[in-house]
């Protein structure tokens, strides 16, 4: 039997496991660590459902901002009592 | 930004306001899906952090704790009124013309081609049909997570949750919206092939 490397360890050549739900997850947040994200490099079929997951995590981060209406930060700031350096507050504008 | 604001500077009340001001309203829309009641909240929110600055704790991160008055305006809303799934087309208790505006979400034009605007908005809407469909704390999680892009442990810190807790209703909304979107993609499809 051929042997590989400095302990005579058999080298691994069957596929490494597929990745599971949770660590596609984990991969199209880039927290899947390197070793296991290794795998898709072989694995067409993870591969393709590692990029659907990414693809759909940024299309989350795409969804709008909304506007609130105009004006707001002003009726806002007509509610506020701003402190002064005495402890004491300044009464709104 | 947040010292001055201590010290009573007027300028870092506006620099806070500017710079949350679309974050948090957008949030809390999502969540009440009532754009007057989300103004409400959003107004409510700032006043409370605005006068409330000086309890602010830096060992917080200060949008953390922006984001822990916002999404806890929204839940104590969603507790008292029991308003939480409601369609991107308004709500259905709503029973005016002027309600079902008020509950319907306004997509704002994103400046792409006519095909892609019409795709993205569809996908957009769907997207916003289906976190309308989801429980209120996996609403506020994934709305954190991936619209917000707080980490897990700022969000646990946020919502007072367990970590663990946090990342199963991540993982459970993402499920959810999955599905949901699937759900919609075969039924389009099999109305097209009908």
């Amino acid at each position: 039997m051929k042997l590989d490397g400095p302990e005579g360890r058999k080298k691994n050549t069957m596929p490494t496991q597929h990745l599971t739900p949770d660590e596609i997850q984990l991969w199209a947040e880039g927290l899947l660590p390197a070793a296991r994200a290794l795998h898709l490099s072989d694995c067409h079929e993870c591969l393709t459902a590692a990029e659907r997951e990414r693809s759909f995590f940024l299309q989350l981060a795409k969804l709008e901002r909304m506007a609130p209406s105009p004006g707001f930060a002003e009726r806002v700031l007509g509610k506020v009592r701003i402190p002064t350096p005495s402890g004491g507050f300044k009464a709104p504008d | 930004m947040v010292a001055r604001a201590k010290q009573g500077d007027e300028v870092a009340f506006r620099e806070i306001l500017r710079r949350y001001e679309r974050p948090v309203f957008a949030l809390l829309y999502r969540m009440v899906r009532d754009r007057a009641l989300a103004e409400d909240l959003a107004q409510d929110t700032f006043v409370k952090i605005l006068n409330g600055i000086r309890s602010y704790r830096p060992e917080f991160k200060f949008s953390s704790w922006v984001f822990k008055i916002a999404n806890n305006a929204a839940i104590d809303h969603l507790r008292r009124r029991a308003v939480d799934t409601i369609s991107l087309h308004g709500s259905p208790d709503a029973t005016t013309p002027e309600r079902l505006a008020a509950t319907t979400l306004d997509l704002p034009d994103r400046g792409e081609s006519p095909l892609e605007e019409v795709e993205a908005r569809e996908l957009g809407s769907a997207i916003e049909r289906a976190i309308g469909q989801l429980r209120p704390e996996y609403r506020s999680c994934i709305l954190l997570r991936h619209v917000e892009g707080h980490s897990y442990e700022e969000i646990a810190q946020m919502l007072d949750l367990p970590l663990g807790t946090v990342k199963t209703y991540i993982h459970r909304a993402r499920n959810e919206l999955r599905d949901y979107l699937e759900d919609r993609h075969n039924e389009t499809r099999r109305a097209r092939g009908a």
